[in-house]
């Protein structure tokens, strides 16, 4: 039955957004300091839309590179280039259209939320109804509902991060840069912020770079990876195409490991073991229906069946573990 | 359905009475109007000046502006009350009264400067204005330009009173004229105030993110080198002793002498006169606030001030005015070009 | 060998109860101490490390009381959360003088071991003011090493080192704690405690929720269903032939597979391969999804 008004429709899709054209370019961006101190040392990166990882550069490189990417410092040689305008001529330009999220304390603890973010509302050229009105909605967005009319010298650790959060996408920026933002977090406190990012990447159809140092949370949020080393880069790719299954089955029962091994060897798979687990060699389909039988006829609990991958945690291990980590 | 159905108890609601409507309440994007530049610094001009006079932040915050800017006002009242009764206007324009300026100045300033600025230092919120389409040096400029309004405003507003006040007992426009031509000097010198004080406040407080400190410092330094200014201008007075011969009047009589008894003669009194040394003219420049008057002298000033006189140097009065501004304004630029984005 | 002991350990401050009547012994090997934010755990730190008193109970370290026991620092190493070092000191300065503070005989060579085994040796002779915040952390467990310790307290000690600093800091927990020291390490990031630590000790407002290994830990949760994915050549067949066995207590289909819950999870896992062979499914993946230390220290923290 057709009614006036799209009852229980779902809600309307996001525009598309304009064509993929690379949010954040570098090209051989060196900055060096005095010291001699070099920051960055000839880094060539592009970084598409969507939500990307920056890992790796510590300190002197990850604070520089933000730096010149919001124009506020120029490189010693190269080039960078944010949302289509150059760091050094575009920068005021390009500062209107980011948004960034400290990694450090940078919110005084006597005024509230809201007036905060209202008036960095003004900060980014929103006319003042405008500045209020948004800051009420990204407040809303980040999840902050009464806690907004305290001051913020009251809130907790996560709630703070949240208002680092709003004030960056007050002005409704195309780009995020987001420093460590689950910084002091505890567990739940993080899966929630890092659920927030990516509902803002997915949904709010904003391109965001998070630098982090945890590669658990950037595989788990992230499209892409850039990864920096030494001034330079190491590797810029997406996650799946660093996190691609490998040739190799990992089977981990509760008890009966070695029955399984041999049971496993005698169907001439060549098992291995590895810590609590086995591992066999995928050689197609009918790997997989060995398997089972193997633990069928053995009675075995299963616990575990699945097809490694590779972690992005391989990029910084020196030595080359089969899988890393796994107890 | 089918017509023949027959309806039993309630009729049946029409097709697409019942609706719903689920809004979308998700990210909006903003498409409306973007502020320049211009505009934001005017916004921020606006945000310091407010905080200023301690708006938006609660009682306690209020108290020193109001009560600083009710003590400047009050001589320009009893002034009013005074003429009303029939005397003439006693304050100046352009010194007004000297001590109790420099004492609420200090208080003024020592207390809200860093307000405006010690506050965003301690908090380090520095970053998250400069990733914003703002230059460096527009966050200091808003702040001392804010903070020059308020301190204008302090000075300003109780001559304007005075002024009211004077010519609301005036019946001629000649002496309405008169009035107003003394009051411009002092509005002058009252801008050459604020500017410089303000200038000095803001530069001391950008030291520290504590506010205890700054206000320290502030206090500290405005008290002693004033205070250091007056010891000096007082010891470097020469005395200068001057022999007068004194002719009695006939038929003068000595003070408590009897009457009929004779008169005193001619005898010799010495008259000592405060004479300024060069000491003196210079010792001015070691205050800001004696420095001031020393330029206000230099103009062409008259009112009597704690200054005895430039004494020809009146342009190093005019230059120790500019060095104390550019060394403020050169000491608030190195520290916002320095604070980092951590 | 040193073991750390709490016994009915309480800690207020006024009518806060930080730390409310905890029992634990931490023995050799990587311990993780975990908690919300407020929960206790630098409490409990502070109390191992002799910083605090016990307002009620006795935290022994090898036997001998924590408190007022300048002996226990021989054999305790205690790396804070909080920035504690002489900014202008070099690093090998500062390492140098925690081992002469520590009354060592070679303070020198000390020093030198200890930076080596922090991998500190290219940035010693700087200033630490010039450090990235993953070389402090780095000095301050050189600093901690130095006296070789029995135990080794750490609170929240990759936070702020790059994922290689990270990896290296974790093989070396790892190492020193096979040798046999006592390691007790505080950290919010589970994934890396999951790796280092064999067992956990689980802080929820000042009370001690569970210990041990966290595995053991889901398994005595027993009202809690556990969660399985399931990926086949046919879930929907699968699901339905699971969903008739009484140790499953339901089946969803999602977008990723099959999701299986069920309660009693040994019945299930024996159960599982048979009844797929038996209806001619392939397995293609089985993954416990609530086994993990995120998802147990979810559930504790939620009772």
């Amino acid at each position: 039955m057709s009614g006036q008004s799209s009852s229980l429709a779902a809600p309307p899709q996001r525009e598309p957004g304009p064509p993929e054209a690379a949010v954040i370019e570098t090209i051989a961006l060196t900055k060096r300091y005095p010291g001699p101190v070099t920051a960055l040392d000839g880094l060539t990166v592009t970084v598409e839309p969507g939500i990307t990882g920056l890992v790796g550069a510590n300190g002197a490189g990850k604070s520089t590179l933000i730096k010149i990417l919001l124009g506020l410092l120029a490189p010693t040689s190269g080039q960078a280039r944010v949302l289509g305008g150059d760091c050094v001529r575009d920068g005021e330009r390009i500062r209107g259209l980011t948004g960034y999220m400290p990694e450090h304390d940078c919110l005084p603890p006597d005024v509230t939320a809201t007036e905060f973010v209202t008036h960095l509302g003004r900060m980014s050229g929103l006319p003042p109804t405008a500045a209020k009105e948004r800051a009420a909605e990204s407040l809303r967005h980040v999840g902050l509902y009464e806690e907004r009319y305290r001051q913020i010298g009251t809130y907790s650790t996560g709630m703070k991060q949240r208002v680092k959060l709003a004030q960056a996408l007050v002005g409704d920026p195309r780009l995020l840069l987001l420093d460590e933002p689950t910084v002091g977090l505890d567990p739940a406190g993080r899966t929630s912020m890092l659920e927030l990012i990516a509902r803002v990447g997915a949904e709010f159809g904003i391109s965001i770079l998070v630098a982090s140092h945890l590669l658990g949370e950037i595989e788990r949020i992230c499209d892409q990876l850039v990864a920096i080393d030494a001034g330079r880069l190491l590797r810029a790719d997406t996650i799946t195409s660093m996190t691609q299954a490998s040739e190799v089955l990992l089977i981990e029962v509760d008890e009966g490991a070695d029955q399984l091994l041999a049971e496993l060897g005698r169907r001439g798979l060549e098992p291995r073991p590895y810590q609590r687990a086995v591992l066999v060699r995928l050689d197609g389909d009918e790997t997989y229906d060995a398997v089972r039988d193997a633990v069928a006829d053995l009675g075995l609990p299963l616990n575990r069946l699945e097809q490694r991958r590779r972690r992005v945690e391989e990029l910084f291990r020196d030595d080359q573990p089969e899988v890393s980590g796994v107890r | 359905m089918s017509a023949e159905h027959e309806v039993i108890g309630e009729p049946a609601r029409l097709a697409g009475a019942e609706t719903g409507v689920i809004h979308d309440i998700g990210y909006r994007r903003y498409t409306g109007r973007r502020l320049g530049r211009a505009q934001i610094v005017r916004a921020l001009y606006w945000h310091s000046l407010r905080s200023a006079y301690g708006l938006g932040r609660g009682a306690k915050a209020k108290i020193i502006p109001v009560l600083t800017f009710a003590v400047m006002c009050l001589p320009a009242v009893v002034n009013a009350v005074a003429i009303e009764n029939g005397q003439a206007r006693i304050v100046p324009y352009d010194t007004y009264l000297f001590q109790l300026r420099v004492v609420v100045m200090i208080i003024f300033i020592a207390a809200q400067a860093p307000e405006l600025v010690s506050r965003d230092l301690r908090s380090h919120v520095l970053p998250l204005y400069f990733c914003r389409p703002l230059r460096r040096l527009d966050y200091p400029l808003a702040k001392l330009a804010a903070f020059i309004t308020a301190c204008l405003a302090i000075i300003e507003i109780p001559l304007l009173l005075l002024y009211l006040g004077t010519i609301a007992q005036a019946h001629s426009g000649t002496a309405i004229w008169a009035q107003t031509r003394a009051l411009i000097p002092g509005l002058l010198v009252g801008l050459m105030w604020a500017v410089l004080l303000a200038a000095i406040g803001l530069a001391l407080a950008s030291l520290s993110g504590r506010r205890a400190y700054a206000t320290g410092a502030i206090a500290i330094y405005f008290f002693l080198t004033w205070i250091l200014a007056g010891i000096l201008i007082a010891v470097t007075q020469r005395n200068v002793v001057r022999a007068v011969v004194v002719h009695p009047p006939p038929g003068a009589v000595a003070k408590g002498a009897p009457p009929g008894a004779p008169g005193p003669g001619t005898f010799v009194a010495h008259e000592i006169t405060q004479v300024p040394t060069t000491a003196a003219h210079l010792s001015g420049l070691v205050s800001p606030f004696t420095t001031l008057d020393g330029v206000r002298l230099w103009l062409g000033g008259t009112s009597p001030g704690p200054v005895p006189g430039v004494g020809g140097y009146g342009a190093l009065y005019g230059a120790m005015l500019l060095v104390l501004l550019a060394a403020s304004l050169g000491g608030l630029a190195a520290r916002y070009r320095k604070a980092g984005m951590a | 060998m040193s073991t750390v002991e709490l016994r009915n350990v309480s800690r207020w401050y006024g009518n806060v109860v930080a730390v409310n009547d905890i029992t634990m012994t931490i023995g050799p090997g990587v311990t993780g101490l975990l908690g919300p934010n407020g929960a206790g755990k630098s409490t409990v730190l502070h109390l191992i490390a002799g910083f605090l008193a016990p307002s009620r109970g006795e935290v022994t370290v090898g036997g001998a009381a924590s408190w007022r026991n300048p002996g226990i620092y021989r054999t305790v190493g205690l790396v804070p959360e909080r920035d504690s070092v002489y900014a202008f000191l070099t690093g090998e300065e500062f390492v140098r003088d925690t081992a002469t503070l520590h009354q060592l005989a070679d303070p020198a060579g000390a020093a030198r071991r200890a930076i080596a085994i922090a991998d500190m040796a290219d940035a010693q002779g700087r200033r630490i003011s010039t450090y990235s915040k993953g070389m402090r952390q780095r000095i301050k467990v050189a600093a901690a090493l130095v006296h070789d310790p029995q135990v080794l307290l750490l609170d929240e000690p990759f936070n702020g080192m790059d994922p290689r600093q990270r990896l290296h800091m974790m093989d070396l927990l790892i190492k020193l704690g096979a040798e046999g020291r006592t390691i007790l390490l505080s950290s919010h990031i589970l994934e890396e405690v999951e790796q280092l630590a064999d067992t956990i000790q689980v802080i929820v407002s000042g009370r001690l929720a569970a210990s041990g290994d966290f595995r053991a830990i889901r398994r005595l949760m027993t009202s809690r269903p556990h969660v399985f994915l399931v990926r086949s050549s046919d879930d929907r067949r699968l699901g339905s032939a699971l969903i008739g066995r009484p140790a499953v207590t339901g089946v969803e289909l999602t977008g990723g597979g099959l999701q299986v819950r069920a309660s009693d999870f040994g019945a299930f896992s024996r159960e599982l391969a048979g009844l797929a062979r038996d209806q001619d499914i392939r397995l293609r993946e089985l993954l416990p999804e609530d086994e993990s230390l995120e998802s147990v220290f979810a559930y504790l923290v939620e009772s």
